[in-house]
């Protein structure tokens, strides 16, 4: 187990870097540069610009200079379009909002997909399992963008209940719409995939065994079913977490919670090549991290892994 | 909204067993799948989409650019879906009809699924049955490659193709498609590596059958159920990625749509009176989706039947 | 010109009283005197050096002050400067500062201008908007930013810490009326000097405005509030200005429905129910921007939009009273002239294409294009370039489907801003669509743009045109100069002009004291009382 999780972290190390010099490489040859804009700057000043921010540089220079800067100093440089502010700051700032929604949601949907997705098959065919069925049915392709303004319309301007958007990490109102958009389409997919898994448990010899032993029916479900029915919901998580570091995109965008899925979007879009790549370096090294978590709880929950 | 891998895995397992019945698994599999409604349900689902983006044009009374100026600019009160003036499904802002252009972004959506998922599919089945049939180093350094290559924010790098190669069709096709090829790469590897040391296939290589020969000729056939699952579960999968690149504005070009395009611009403006420019796009996109589901589900628990 | 020079002759003889916000007889004063706007996106900087953007601007707006403000009709009215004197050739222009505090209490200096100037132009500065400096004419500020002079050799002086004199490179006529953009604003330099970059940040900024930084959380909100230490504090009603960040102007509206905004922009479209269902609320004024099609005609660029006829034809067919009517719908004007019909002192020339019906003019188009030799055997294909926007979106949609008739087909490539931007930058597009802001309220702000050495990214270039810009630099009247010049516009369209913006707002009922008739929209926070309801 151990070396397992040793190589797995050794493989990290060349995939940040591969990743670093792809997605600079991608930035850099795409048309336009952090300082095109409207009124063309004049040669002089643009030749200012650049030589302050390096980068009128070789491109390997560049590179180098800016893999350098990460490992001896942390430090993930200047940002081009805010420049009060250094990248580090903006990933300080913006990062710990993402995480708390991002969590949050995270949690949700696990807990309440699952308790859904298990009640639903403790009740197959009752009221309680077409309610479920039918709410994840459709929450599951309902896209987030579609959920986000109704969200608003509803909960505050129609019944006047949350604040429409913004953020603050002492106010829990501010983060429950931007948990419920995020969180419910997975949700609903962990209640299904809980569900069917539940349903394929249940139905199992072992289940029948303790059944007949007479065990009673709550010990079995949380004893011997939830255990080997998570197994699927466990290998749907890393995914999950990645497309909701991904998603929170629209969070930012409706709600205004000033995280860094849309400060990597603007970033791409203004070529603002510090923070891009501080992003896509964080969200990379999250990946990675979140992967090995996964395989890890996979590995504990089944023990006829072994690594 | 992801792909369930353990139940992908068990199909795999299932489709290179040996056939011990000497009974065609596919004919067993047709005739489960005939009787498993929801998954029939799902194949009508998408057969009447498919018509519609076929036929749909035809039936239109409007194409999908032209501006209806006897309605534009009052859309909420003139724009309505109505029969008379021929926009069965309203028209959107401009006063373009919305049938029009829903027909055409069902029919760019389904193409942008199929196609990706396509290109997802022929890139993971060649690899992985590569990776598995050669072995030793090459098999290795392959399958290194597609660890590395799974810690890559995908839609982050999708974002910086679209942003930097410009939006054009083939661009997205290639971007969605190369999101997902790693998964099937992986699970076809596997089980190339149980198909690689059955007699047929020893039989083949001592008869001097080239490596790619075997691997295009006897290896890729047997993962055809996996491969047809797997398809059929994806695109809807890059049917919502689409939509959300299109949210982003960084799908296809106007005048032509998708559902993504289509459903974001709704969404923007339903709170001014013009529900069903979200409506519409929205049924078609939600019904689709479930139809691939549905038969992806059914397809799978055809091939693979667990005792229940 | 004339109204310039009014304000100037009443600044040199400068007694006016400061005028004190009141209400209105018959208003009560709110008791929260909050006032809470919408910010499409974050505020990027609140470096007066580095800020490039309007929302910036407005920001800075509040929290420095510069040598001049504007009024409610956007006419010059001092800031920190008390007066102001000019000497006969126009070079030389002198102001004298009040006695004015910074935010921390420090008295501002005519120093403190000279440093805030030379920090702009200091190329270790690498100001985006250095530009503005040479813009205003002021002596060696191009040969500073090219690293051939120091920044102390700017044409900038403080006399003694009440007089600042300003030199300039030649006659200036609308250098008064540069003097209210953020650029221009004083900077603390000990303030600047201790903190380097991070000086801007709430704690650390010092300012000379009406307000005081309170909080900025990166594209969530930005709060600002009363600062005692303003010279004209006892006049200031309003307490707390928030900005507040909403991506989506959709969504802004439902919360500016819900109470949450005081005001919002109305999304394209929507201008007419607005107005009739919150007719106090929904306001339309004239924005000082012109949206245009730009036409490539460089070398680079087809060889079709070479020829005049083609040009002239595409502007005509371009169907401007659609575009403003029934999809931007929100009082916006057709555009056949390319400065902002508000502009102050400026006369549109009677364009023949302005009174033809749209008959007509498709109708000419089609013989000028038949002359030209296109037409249905020989069908002209052009692609028109727009960033991505919904609003631009629909416009491009529009325009190709107006052209469509004449036997135009258009494809349309939607890039994203910074693409879009060095295309044209590099004369890589057939058409592209532009907008143009003005900078002050003066016509050369956009005429300019056309200069041979303009920004002029279609890379049009007429003798005659660059003469008359020439000379209205030097001229009394420069009324007919600015004519003439949108005469050989309206002639030779290097750009088919399409329409002149408005601001298109939702504005809480209860919030007084924003301007209404000031085209470049600047507003001051100091200017602004709530009422009770």
């Amino acid at each position: 187990m151990f070396a397992f999780i040793l190589r797995r972290l050794a493989v990290a190390v060349p995939t940040l870097l591969l990743l670093i010099v792809l997605s600079f490489l991608l930035m850099h040859l795409a048309p336009g540069g952090p300082f095109t804009q409207e009124r063309a700057l004049p040669p002089q000043v643009l030749a200012n610009l650049n030589a302050k921010y390096g980068l009128d540089d070789p491109l390997w220079r560049q590179i180098w200079n800016y893999v350098y800067g990460i490992v001896v100093h942390f430090d993930f440089g200047p940002s081009f379009v805010y420049p009060d502010r250094t990248v580090n700051q903006l990933i300080a700032d913006g990062f710990p909002v993402t995480l708390t929604y991002g969590t949050l949601a995270f949690l949700a949907a696990v807990l309440v997909g699952v308790t859904l997705g298990t009640l639903a098959a403790i009740r197959q065919n009752g009221w309680l399992d077409y309610l479920a069925v039918g709410i994840s049915i459709g929450a599951q392709v309902l896209p987030n963008f579609v959920m986000a303004p109704l969200l608003v319309l509803v909960l505050t301007l129609w019944l006047g209940w949350l604040p429409g958007g913004g953020w603050s990490f002492s106010d829990p109102s501010f983060w429950i719409m931007p948990v419920i958009a995020l969180s419910t389409s997975y949700m609903a997919s962990i209640a299904r995939i809980t569900r069917s898994s539940m349903l394929e448990v249940l139905g199992s010899n072992h289940i029948r065994t303790a059944r007949a032993k007479g065990m009673p029916e709550r010990r079995v479900i949380l004893r011997h079913a939830l255990r080997p029915a998570m197994l699927p919901v466990v290998s749907y998580l890393g995914p999950v977490f990645v497309s909701m570091i991904t998603g929170s995109v629209v969070i930012d965008i409706y709600f205004s919670t000033g995280g860094i899925g849309k400060a990597f979007v603007d970033s791409a879009l203004n070529r603002d090549y510090a923070v891009m790549m501080g992003v896509t370096i964080l969200v990379g090294a999250l990946t990675i991290l979140f992967n090995l978590v996964v395989d890890i709880l996979y590995a504990w929950i089944d023990p006829k892994i072994r690594y | 909204m992801v792909i369930e891998h353990d139940k992908m895995r068990s199909l795999a397992a299932r489709m290179t067993q040996p056939e011990v019945r000497g009974r065609s698994p596919w004919a067993d599999a047709r005739r489960r799948f005939l009787r498993n409604k929801a998954a029939m349900t799902g194949l009508v689902i998408l057969l009447l989409v498919a018509l519609f983006a076929i036929f749909g044009g035809q039936i239109a009374v409007w194409s999908n650019e032209e501006l209806d100026f006897s309605v534009m600019g009052q859309v909420a009160t003139m724009g309505q879906p109505s029969l008379e003036n021929g926009h069965y499904f309203g028209t959107d802002d401009l006063g373009r009809d919305l049938f029009a252009r829903t027909v055409q972004g069902t029919q760019i959506s389904l193409l942008v699924g199929i196609v990706g998922a396509g290109i997802a599919v022929i890139v993971g089945t060649l690899y992985g049955a590569v990776a598995g049939y050669v072995g030793g180093r090459t098999d290795q350094i392959m399958m290194r490659t597609v660890d590395i290559l799974m810690s890559i924010p995908y839609m982050f790098v999708l974002i910086l193709l679209l942003v930097m190669f410009g939006r054009s069709m083939t661009m997205l096709f290639l971007g969605i498609g190369l999101i997902s090829w790693l998964d099937m790469a992986r699970i076809v590897r596997g089980q190339t590596l149980s198909l690689k040391n059955r007699e047929f296939i020893e039989a083949a290589r001592a008869t001097g059958v080239s490596t790619w020969r075997i691997i295009i000729r006897h290896i890729v056939p047997n993962l055809l159920g996996v491969v047809a699952v797997y398809a059929t579960l994806l695109v809807p999968l890059m049917i919502l990625t689409e939509s959300f690149i299109s949210f982003l504005g960084l799908g296809v070009q106007e005048p032509l749509t998708s559902w993504g395009a289509l459903i974001s611009e709704g969404a923007g403006t339903m709170s001014y009176g013009t529900l069903w420019q979200l409506a519409f796009p929205l049924f078609f996109f939600v019904i689709t989706l479930f139809g691939f589901f549905f038969v992806g589900d059914g397809l799978r628990d055809a091939l693979d039947p667990k005792d229940r | 010109m004339s109204k310039l020079f009014t304000t100037t002759a009443l600044l040199a003889a400068l007694a006016l009283p400061a005028q004190a916000v009141q209400p209105a007889p018959g208003e009560t004063l709110a008791d929260s005197q909050t006032y809470t706007y919408w910010l499409l996106d974050a505020i990027k900087t609140l470096d007066p050096a580095k800020n490039t953007d309007v929302e910036g601007s407005d920001v800075l707006r509040q929290l420095f002050e510069g040598l001049m403000n504007e009024d409610a009709t956007g006419a010059m009215i001092p800031g920190v400067a008390e007066s102001h004197t000019e000497s006969e050739d126009g070079l030389t222009h002198t102001f004298t500062l009040r006695e004015a505090k910074w935010s921390n209490g420090d008295p501002v200096t005519a120093q403190d201008f000279a440093y805030a100037w030379q920090r702009v132009v200091n190329p270790e500065t690498a100001s985006e908007y250095a530009w503005f400096l040479e813009l205003m004419n002021i002596q060696n500020a191009t040969q500073i930013i090219a690293g051939e002079m120091t920044p102390d050799q700017l044409g900038v002086r403080a006399v003694d810490d009440k007089t600042l004199e300003v030199t300039l490179t030649t006659r200036t006529p609308y250098f008064l009326k540069t003097l209210s953009h953020a650029t221009t604003f004083p900077v603390p330099q000990k303030v600047v000097e201790q903190h380097g970059d991070a000086w801007t940040q709430p704690g650390n900024l010092v300012g000379n405005g009406a307000f005081m930084l309170e909080s900025h959380n990166l594209g969530v909100d930005i709060t600002l509030v009363k600062n005692p230490n303003y010279w004209d504090a006892d006049n200031v009603v309003m307490e707390t200005v928030r900005g507040v960040t909403v991506n989506d102007n959709n969504i802004g509206l439902t919360r500016y429905l819900a109470g949450e905004l005081d005001r919002v922009q109305i999304p394209a479209g929507q201008y007419p129910r607005l107005s009739q269902e919150y007719p106090d609320q929904a306001v339309s004024i004239p924005y000082a921007c012109s949206y245009a099609y730009v036409f490539n005609v460089s070398d680079k660029g087809p060889e079709a939009l070479k020829d005049v006829r083609v040009r002239q034809a595409l502007s005509l067919g371009l169907n401007r009273d659609i575009i403003v009517n029934q999809v931007l719908q929100g009082g916006q004007k057709p555009a056949y002239s390319w400065t902002h019909w508000a502009i102050e002192g400026f006369q549109a020339p009677d364009a023949e294409i302005a009174t033809m019906t749209q008959e007509e003019r498709t109708e000419k188009a089609r013989a000028l294009l038949t002359e030209a030799g296109y037409g249905p055997d020989n069908p002209l294909s052009l692609s028109l370039q727009y960033n991505t926007d919904e609003n631009h979106k629909k416009l491009a949609i529009a325009a190709q489907q107006f052209w469509k008739p004449l036997g135009v087909n258009i494809t349309l490539n939607n890039v994203e801003w910074k693409v879009h931007t060095d295309r044209m930058q590099n004369q890589d597009f057939d058409m592209a669509r532009y907008a143009w802001c003005a900078d002050y309220n003066e016509a050369t702000t956009f005429l300019d743009w056309f200069r041979t050495d303009g920004y002029n990214s279609g890379k049009w270039s007429n003798a005659e045109y660059d003469k008359l810009m020439a000379d209205s630099k030097t001229a009394e009247d420069t009324a007919p100069l600015y004519k003439q010049a949108e005469e050989i516009l309206a002639e030779e369209v290097p750009a088919a002009f399409v329409y002149h913006y408005s601001k298109v707002d939702m504005i809480n009922p209860t919030i007084k004291g924003l301007p209404t008739q000031n085209v470049t929209n600047a507003w001051y926070a100091k200017d602004l009382y709530r009422v009770a309801e």
